[in-house]
């Protein structure tokens, strides 16, 4: 009963409004004669999926697809890392946490030519710049979990006698969890994002190449499709955290 | 009863946190011992540093003046032989039950099996058992403090340290656990000091009480409690229970006057 319950609410309930939206939209653009360059109907856009399209849509997604996943998994590491390093030393989060709190606030997206600049139109800027605006929030939410152990388990453990390195691993760590997944699924969003603005800029590749190429060319049906295509791309990066994140809790909570 | 040597001492000691014009002077050149085997409950008001005493006594703080002494040696850190009962039971909510009392074991790389055997037969003891391989969020208060318990004992320590560790639990679990404690102290004849706000309690569980006045604490009074060990439940129906009781809350309304 509650299985279905959660069924209709969680998966049919999504969908149903999901399609309802769709049909909304499609017999909105044939009801009032929109032009397809202003808005094709959802079924056009479809069309791009089976058309000469396809093959093109691929052979853009794989560029901006490696580029999301390594800078996302780069942002990760070091951004653990560096939260680690920052619960550590008092000195270090002393001496940079204004300014992880300052890089977080400014407009990363503005500095986004800058990249183009210092590491060229390849592979590279666009990684590095991905990495760049994903680093900040995976910093700033590991380092917050590392930091809400409750103060009297912390007690408990230096009564016991543990060093700092078995408190933090095995102890602030998994206490700081979901913390740190709260941090990865923004940074996931954030990649998406982080590489396109790099593919708008310069690039000869990548969805957000053809995007602008597309639009360039007036194909609004193929903007659509591309945007589609990162959209997948940018919910199967979440939905890879998220996949993560419970099966690591229902771990902690012993349903192996 | 035998006279046993001092086990823990303290002489002069007090406690000054935040040092200049916004001082706060928790403790304040405090004496007293505690002989070796001996069970001693501190009472006082709230705020008069009983947390802060016992955390001295752990090693967790430093005393600003003052020294203590365990076993003839200086506390200066948390010293291994000293387990610690918090009034949160500060279980890790990802380990099981025998894993979060196993865990200062593995902490400190102390023998697997023959402690693993120790955890159990603790966790016997407490009636957890069945409870062993479940997690901290299926428990309930009491079975979670039941479980710090077990932990504060599995490496054996000589001293015990307790502060109001049931002040969290209702009536009924409280006096369930009381037992429980007075049973295992029996057992194994440990040193113990224990911080409380309930009478009755302190006097149930202990060889002495120690009534401390308000900030800056003193003692005002120090009470032998010579029933019997073993104990059960029924001294406290017991006219000279009753009697301790109220001398104990006379010293303690004697500050409020
Ligand atoms: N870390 C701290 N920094 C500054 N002042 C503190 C600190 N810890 C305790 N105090 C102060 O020291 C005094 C004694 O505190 P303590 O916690 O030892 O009292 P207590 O007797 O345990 O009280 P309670 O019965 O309410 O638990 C209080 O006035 C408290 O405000
Ligand atoms: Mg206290």
């Amino acid at each position: 009963m509650a299985n279905r319950a959660t069924y209709t609410s969680g998966i049919a309930l999504p969908l149903l409004v999901g399609g309802l939206a769709l049909l909304c939209w499609e017999m909105a653009v044939r009801v009032f004669h929109v032009p397809v360059v202003i808005l094709p109907p959802p079924s056009r856009v479809m069309l791009e999926f089976f058309g000469p399209r396809f093959a093109e849509l691929l052979q853009h997604a794989v560029p901006s697809g490696l580029q999301i996943a390594s800078g996302f998994v780069f942002a990760t590491v070091s951004g653990i890392l560096l939260a680690v390093l920052m619960a550590y030393s008092v000195l270090l989060r002393a001496a940079l946490q204004p300014y992880m709190i300052a890089l977080q606030v400014i407009p990363k997206i503005a500095l986004a030519p800058l990249f183009i600049l210092w590491f060229g139109i390849g592979f590279s800027s666009r990684f590095a710049f991905a990495t760049f605006i994903c680093f900040f929030p995976v910093v700033i939410a590991t380092l917050t979990g590392l930091r809400d152990t409750p103060t009297e388990v912390l007690r408990m453990c230096q009564a016991i006698g543990a060093s700092e390195a078995q408190v933090m691993w095995r102890v602030r760590l998994p206490f700081a969890l979901p913390y740190v997944f709260a941090g990865l699924k923004i940074a996931a969003t954030m990649a998406v994002i982080g590489v396109v603005i790099g593919e708008f800029i310069s690039a000869d590749r990548g969805l957000g190449y053809l995007i602008l190429y597309c639009a360039s060319r007036s194909e609004t049906p193929g903007v659509l499709a591309a945007i589609a295509v990162l959209c997948a791309i940018g919910l199967s990066l979440y939905g890879v955290v998220a996949w993560t994140e419970q099966r690591l809790l229902a771990a902690q909570r012993g349903e192996r | 009863m035998v006279e046993r040597a001092d086990y823990v001492t303290l002489e002069g000691v007090s406690k000054i946190y935040n040092p200049g014009p916004a001082q706060v002077e928790a403790v304040s050149q405090l004496g007293f011992s505690v002989r070796s085997g001996e069970f001693v409950s501190i009472l006082g008001p709230s705020g008069c540093g009983k947390s802060t005493l016992l955390m001295m006594v752990a090693g967790l703080e430093t005393a600003t003046t003052g020294a203590i002494h365990i076993a003839g040696e200086r506390v200066e850190r948390p010293r291994l032989q000293t387990g610690i009962i918090f009034q949160d039971p500060t279980l890790l909510p990802w380990k099981s039950v025998l894993d979060n009392v196993m865990f200062p074991v593995h902490i400190q790389g102390l023998d697997e099996a023959q402690h693993r055997a120790r955890a159990m037969s603790l966790l016997q003891m407490v009636g957890l058992t069945d409870f062993a391989e479940k997690r901290p969020h299926q428990l309930s208060g009491g079975m979670k403090q039941r479980v710090a318990i077990c932990r504060a004992l599995v490496t054996d320590p000589d001293l015990l340290l307790m502060d109001e560790p049931f002040s969290a639990l209702d009536a009924i679990t409280r006096d369930e656990l009381n037992v429980a404690l007075l049973d295992i102290w029996q057992r194994h004849h440990k040193t113990g000091l224990f911080v409380t706000h309930s009478i009755r309690e302190a006097v149930f569980l202990s060889d002495r009480v120690i009534v401390m006045g308000r900030r800056p604490s003193r003692i005002v009074a120090d009470v032998r409690i010579d029933f019997s060990r073993p104990r059960d439940v029924h001294v406290q129906e017991s006219p000279e229970f009753t009697r301790l009781c109220t001398q104990l809350r006379d010293a303690i309304e004697s500050q409020h006057g």
